[in-house]
């Protein structure tokens, strides 16, 4: 599926971008962080690639978007019990049940409220929260910055220990290094998260188990609650470091088993004997030629992923307690607060699904040979 | 959506020579990427250690009503947080109960919620994927529009929501969970049934099938099938040890089986509280799952390199 890119670069990027930026004003501050994250895929397109490949990726979104919004409010929907007694209680009398179902158009047919929720969601208008008292949007807004710091931190922990372990590993592949780094990082890959974050808490939280009487762990780190970047920039890191931790270790094992077998592949190539009789030094062998071509497989996974961390880190965000998105759909969750849980789904998937194809962007940035024989090593078409 | 790659795949390669032989392999091959394509592997011994591991366990789930255990739902007076000692095996927990009896009894739940959830999983995602793949176009479209479309949705918020929106006061928890898994894991099968069988169904003697005039529904179940099937069954056993992971992060929060029953992810949370005093009372279940989970991903890789060279050898 080789697309033929045009040579002419950039010139639906411009449009497209306006489009963008032009909704956002209409559909005001209240979806600002999809607003931005969008313009930021748009604008990395518009650098990376061409104006009708960026187009349309970015127009491939929208059908997807239809379909996992239709699913997330069907099986809403589908759901038995009816949210207004959920709201109201068992007691309720009819009359103010029939009142609630009127309030929420429950008494609409299925497709009607389906159209206006869509027409609302458009418009960044996600519906508001009867038990919380509050639109949605909002409260997603407040909880989003502690989920996606977390997230940023612990991909940058996790390519911190995947990179040097892949490569090295790649290098000394078959002997003795490379065996142990494989067998930790599967150790680390098969432990549950939240397995993980209990255990780092005890060993460099709370200072760690008595084994004969010898404490075996330190105390040097808190092990829950959330400061603000803007308050107090020392505390904050030294709070999100164990989430970031927790999450970051298993990542890593999966984006070190993956960089090194790419490697492996890498290193074997003519080039790799090129540089080497030019008498580079093995670094920079390693780090400036090999690891590039070597990265593909690795973006893709960890595009899923840090996609996937969005709204998946809830254990890790309850045990720490960070206000998070995954906090916030819990506790929607656990209120049965329809309204909040589809809108926050909704969120989650979107903004998962932006980070994929921002990654085919990248793929564009790293390999300038698909910037004219067409896109996306990644494929497919959403 | 963007192409899956299934991350069991690239975590198979645990002992150094294997990978070297892989490496040359998909070297020879054009990048074809087929490990061990001449010779067959040999499964290892940490492979049989963690069948036995995963045997035992499972038996000892299943005769956990008539082996000499403690009751796990008692309480032993004066035994709050005590280590392990000869009488109790693992040590106390902070209520006193045996921690060694509530793991096996924990074990049941995890056990049966996973294998019952991956193998109706199984059998439903494993048509629609055969269905997508074989007969592609639109049936393919719309089926592979759905599975990426619930692939997006984290799974732990899908199965969250729905066992607490379908079963509020955790009446039939047990069934709704296995319901739940069975959604959650439809759509990674699906997708990997559906890619193998779009190379498969591309084979010589699928079209030779067809020339003798077999229907579609017998190639789908005798050519295609049983080409899928060993690799389709390892995965399963993948899938298998997400879903352990799964009910573990469900049961942390206190929302799988209610108690008395004992699970894993509920013991660690409850432990969480004497952490600093005995660390035991996490450490042992979290050890339980850490060995289940790893034997499971470990024999699946494992099987599926094994089954895999069936493809060079035609």
């Amino acid at each position: 599926m080789v697309r033929k890119l045009t040579e002419r670069p950039s010139r639906l990027a411009v449009p497209l971008l306006v489009l963008i930026v032009l909704w956002g004003f209409v559909a005001g501050p209240r979806i600002r962080w999809i607003f931005a994250a969008v313009l930021i895929v748009g604008t990395a397109a518009a650098f990376l690639t061409n104006g009708r490949y960026a187009l349309r990726r970015i127009m491939g979104v929208v059908p997807i978007m239809l379909v996992v919004s239709f699913l997330v409010f069907g099986l809403m929907a589908s759901l038995p019990g009816d949210p207004a007694i959920n709201i109201l209680g068992p007691s309720a009398t009819p009359d103010a049940v029939e009142q609630v179902r009127n309030e929420l158009g429950l008494d609409q047919p299925f497709f009607n409220r389906y159209g206006d929720w869509l027409g609302d969601l458009v418009m960044g208008d996600l519906g508001t929260s009867v038990q919380r008292r509050q639109p949605v949007a909002e409260g997603i807004g407040q909880s989003i910055t502690p989920s996606l710091q977390l997230m940023a931190y612990s991909v940058i922990l996790a390519s911190l220990l995947a990179f040097p372990l892949g490569v090295y590993a790649a290098y000394k592949q078959g002997k003795r290094p490379d065996r142990v780094i494989n067998t930790v990082m599967l150790g680390f890959f098969a432990v549950p998260n939240f397995v993980i974050a209990v255990n780092l808490v005890l060993f460099l939280a709370i200072g760690g188990l008595s084994v004969f009487g010898t404490r075996l762990g330190l105390k040097i780190l808190p092990g829950a609650g959330y400061v603000e970047f803007g308050e107090d920039p020392v505390e904050h890191f030294k709070r999100m470091l164990l989430p970031a931790l927790s999450l970051a270790l298993g990542q890593s094992a999966v984006f070190m088993r993956l960089l090194r077998s790419d490697m492996i592949g890498t290193l074997r190539l003519p080039f790799i004997d090129l540089a080497r009789s030019k008498g580079l030094s093995t670094n920079r062998i390693l780090w400036r030629h090999a690891l590039r071509p070597s990265m593909f497989t690795l973006l893709t996974v960890m595009g899923f992923s840090v996609g996937a961390l969005i709204g998946g880190a809830i254990i890790t965000e309850v045990i720490f307690t960070l206000p998070g998105i995954g906090s916030f759909m819990l506790e929607s969750i656990t209120r049965r607060d329809y309204i909040s849980v589809q809108g926050g789904t909704l969120v989650i998937a979107t903004l998962y699904i932006l980070t994929l194809v921002m990654v085919d962007f990248l793929y564009l940035a790293l390999d300038p040979r698909l910037r004219t024989t067409g896109g996306g090593l990644g494929g497919g078409n959403g | 959506m963007v192409s899956q790659i299934p991350v069991g795949d690239v975590l198979t390669q645990t002992d150094g020579p294997s990978a070297v032989e892989a490496a040359e392999a998909a070297q020879a091959g054009g990048g074809a990427g087929i490990p061990g394509a001449r010779r067959r592997k040999k499964l290892g011994p940490l492979f049989w250690v963690a069948v036995v591991y995963l045997s035992l366990l499972t038996l000892a789930a299943i005769f956990a009503p008539v082996l000499p255990l403690k009751d796990y739902a008692k309480t032993f007076k004066g035994t709050n947080k005590d280590g392990p000692t000869l009488t109790y095996w693992l040590g106390n927990d902070g209520a006193g109960h045996d921690i060694f009896s509530r793991i096996i009894y924990g074990a049941q739940v995890s056990l049966i919620v996973a294998f019952v959830g991956a193998t109706f999983a199984l059998l439903i995602g494993g048509s629609i994927g055969l269905a997508a793949g074989y007969y592609r176009r639109r049936v393919d479209t719309i089926i592979t529009a759905f599975t990426d479309a619930t692939l997006v949705i984290p799974p732990l918020l899908l199965a969250l929501s729905l066992i607490l929106f379908l079963d509020p006061d955790a009446e039939r928890r047990i069934f709704i969970l296995i319901l739940v898994f069975v959604l959650l894991s439809i759509a990674p099968i699906a997708r990997v049934v559906r890619a193998s069988t779009l190379v498969w169904s591309e084979r010589e003697f699928v079209l030779a099938a067809r020339t003798m005039g077999a229907r579609n529904g017998r190639i789908m179940l005798r050519e295609v099938l049983p080409n899928v099937a060993p690799a389709l069954v390892s995965y399963a056993l993948i899938v298998m040890a997400n879903l352990i992971v799964v009910e573990g992060a469900v049961s942390f929060l206190g929302l799988s089986v209610p108690p008395p029953t004992p699970t894993w992810g509920d013991m660690i949370n409850k432990g969480r509280t004497d952490l600093d005093v005995a660390a035991h009372i996490t450490l042992f279940p979290a050890l339980a799952m850490f060995f289940t989970v790893l034997s499971l991903n470990y024999v699946g890789d494992r099987l599926q390199e094994r089954f895999e060279p069936r493809e060079s050898v035609l």
